[in-house]
């Protein structure tokens, strides 16, 4: 039977600063060119989310005015939410969603309140770190490249880090590490967008949501990923 | 007077050496006199006009400028685009007199947004044109949030101003509204379109002002339609200048206050522009009988649209830096229904941003088109955007050297070449289609 993922990306309209699209655009693609079939459901602020339908749910960065708007709202799933996490959905949380992952984000303008999915938290601190940034991550061999622009430092408590920070600030400019691995959530500051050029970082995503989904072993058929190697190899050697 | 004097010849030194050198030269005259930016504006006869906004700034002022002169008026422009702080004031001393007089009934400036709160404290203008506010460059400006209270707060510091605005965009009308004594509004009534791209990125789609979502009666492009708050009531409002009866592709045409303005331009987004520079220009109690005139005789040679002719091969050359202006551009090359080459060059310089995730708010995928004969990517970042394309199924060649790529396909191309590239690679680009363009002959 050919094999099906539905990816839910939660308020595109609201949250997409940093090309989320290519985010959506590569998992759609890397499962397709694999011939598993790919849709997936755009939710609007009003819409109702049945979380029992999705296998990768993509929260992506908004403005901070935009992602105020989202926080309330995502009050109102929070139950369905934190549920489907710990029934190891993937969830995959990028800038302004990677903060909202958290208990809070507490900013000049105050304090929004956070998804609680995951025990981390985040203060805004003057000065935004903004540049190209690689990592290096147990979750695949290649280093991880991408750009990050943030105001806020967040601190991810005794979670597993998502990366190691070979250039750039990570998390907090501090502690050396960046983003956060928790059961199958990837919360990351990395934009540019993260998954095209992280291959394989993608290809774990679907990899772990189609074994969640039939509960089986997977090993995806390998692509021939040369644009992807040569665009990260580029960052790689550029910064490293 | 010193410091006119030590700023023409510092243009002069970089003309020499191969560089632009304009906003160097302004950096020197503010750094020995402080106050000339003040003087120079102050010597202006008539009218000062800012123009503002993410996109169309240079081809709206340029456009303006050229209006007004044929008025039979004096201008000063910053016609090369370098709008902030220093290249405001080289477009003043360079025009100055070698005595430090300037002989001008009119400005004409463009100014980044961001920089408009740098540039008034030394002069306020008579009118503000307003083009639109879409994302751009994240990582230089950060979010449109912040651009739009930069905007407000400059408003505030020149409340003598008249803010004259694009009406289709809720963010420009929002902010005209708020901030711009007795703002006037330009834009396109009625629907031109008869579908529109569903997954075009649009800004705002929340009313600034309450925080509704804004609903929309039609999108012309982008956020750009006609727009109304079931909140608060916010609508788009009523357009003094409203183009009609538009014809788009190969060439624009539109009626205006009873005036049918053609133009040998393509791109539906450059209707705007000449609409803007229109609406500036009456609301100053100019007459503008003679615009269509200017339109025809209107030559941009500063990278936007600019035709070149090597042998047999015609190359468009424009300047495409953000999603929205991206998207556009796609458009005016798609009206062109002929065989065509694209090079599309990407830098990540910091003047372009250093961020290039926008690649992928573009609608590149309308290029997978039978009429495209061929893609070749560019630039610094050449490796992302054939990465950008092939998550739309479209190959594309990889050159990372612009000229060998332009070399490339006039050789073996179809004879038909658009060149699209961000900011930093513009100059560059220019320069070496100017140099091929002289070969030939």
């Amino acid at each position: 039977m050919k094999k099906s993922i539905t990816i839910g990306h939660l308020y595109p309209d609201l949250l997409n600063l940093y090309g989320d699209r290519g985010n959506i655009q590569c998992m759609m693609k890397r499962c397709q060119w694999r011939g598993i079939e790919a849709r997936t459901i755009e939710y609007n602020l009003d819409d109702t989310i049945d979380f029992s339908e999705l296998d990768i749910v993509l929260l992506g960065g908004g403005s901070d005015r935009e992602q105020m708007l989202v926080c309330r709202k995502l009050q109102e799933i929070q139950k369905d939410f934190k549920a489907y996490v710990e029934d190891y959905g993937v969830v995959i949380a990028v800038c302004g969603g990677y903060q909202l992952l958290g208990n809070y984000y507490q900013t000049d303008q105050g304090r929004m309140e956070g998804l609680h999915l995951v025990d981390l938290y985040t203060e805004q601190q003057p000065g935004r770190l903004i540049d190209n940034i690689v990592l290096q991550s147990d979750l695949c061999e290649m280093p991880v490249v991408g750009f990050e622009n943030h105001g806020g430092r967040t601190k991810i408590g005794g979670n597993k880090p998502f990366g190691k920070v070979l250039y750039g600030s990570g998390n907090d400019g501090e502690s050396g590490y960046e983003g956060v691995v928790y059961k199958n959530v990837i919360g990351t500051y990395l934009h540019g967008p993260l998954l095209p050029k992280n291959p394989q970082i993608c290809d774990y995503l679907i990899g772990k949501a189609l074994e969640r989904k039939y509960k089986e072993k997977i090993s995806l058929e390998p692509l021939e990923d040369l644009e992807e190697e040569e665009a990260n190899t580029y960052i790689t050697k550029r910064f490293l | 007077m010193f410091a006119v004097c030590t700023a023409k010849l510092t243009k002069k030194a970089c003309q020499i050496a191969g560089k632009q050198g304009v906003t160097l030269a302004g950096k020197i005259a503010l750094r020995l006199d402080p106050s000339i930016l003040t003087a120079l504006a102050g010597q202006v006869r008539e009218k000062v006009f800012v123009t503002c906004g993410t996109n169309g700034k240079t081809t709206t002022n340029n456009l303006l400028c050229s209006a007004i002169e044929a008025e039979g008026k004096k201008v000063v422009c910053n016609h090369t685009g370098s709008n902030m702080l220093n290249g405001v004031v080289s477009a003043f001393v360079l025009a100055a007199k070698w005595n430090g007089k300037l002989d001008a009934d009119y400005a004409c400036i463009e100014i980044d947004e961001a920089s408009t709160v740098r540039v008034f404290p030394y002069f306020q203008p008579d009118y503000m044109i307003l083009t639109n506010l879409f994302r751009d460059q994240l990582d230089r400006y950060g979010e449109i949030d912040t651009t739009m209270n930069l905007l407000k707060k400059a408003m505030e510091m020149a409340p003598a101003m008249q803010v004259v605005a694009n009406g289709d965009d809720a963010l420009s009308a929002y902010l005209a509204q708020e901030g711009g004594k007795d703002p006037v509004f330009f834009g396109i009534g009625d629907p031109y379109f008869k579908e529109e791209s569903s997954r075009e990125i649009r800004e705002g789609r929340f009313c600034k002002r309450c925080g509704e979502r804004l609903h929309y009666h039609f999108y012309h492009y982008s956020q750009l339609g006609d727009y109304e708050c079931p909140g608060c009531g916010f609508r788009r409002p009523e357009l003094t200048f409203n183009a009609k009866d538009i014809q788009c592709g190969g060439k624009l045409s539109f009626t205006v206050d009873n005036l049918r303005i053609s133009a040998n331009y393509r791109g539906f987004y450059n209707i705007y522009n000449i609409l803007a520079a229109y609406a500036g220009a009456r609301t100053a109690g100019l007459s503008l009988k003679n615009y269509n005139q200017v339109l025809a005789a209107y030559n941009p040679q500063n990278g936007r649209m600019e035709a070149f002719q090597v042998g047999d091969t015609e190359i468009i050359l424009n300047l495409a830096k953000n999603p929205a202006g991206f998207n556009q551009n796609i458009s005016a090359v798609m009206e062109d229904t002929r065989k065509k080459d694209i090079i599309v060059l990407i830098n990540d310089n910091s003047q372009d941003g250093t961020d290039i995730s926008w690649l992928w708010d573009v609608d590149f995928d309308r290029f997978r088109d039978e009429s495209i004969a061929s893609v070749t990517v560019s630039g610094i970042r050449c490796q992302d955007m054939r990465l950008r394309l092939k998550y739309v199924d479209i190959a594309s060649d990889l050159e990372p050297d612009v000229e060998k790529a332009i070399r490339g396909k006039i050789a073996d191309g179809v004879g038909n070449l658009y060149v699209l590239v961000n900011y930093t690679a513009l100059y560059n680009t220019h320069n070496i289609l100017k140099k091929i363009e002289g070969e030939k002959k």
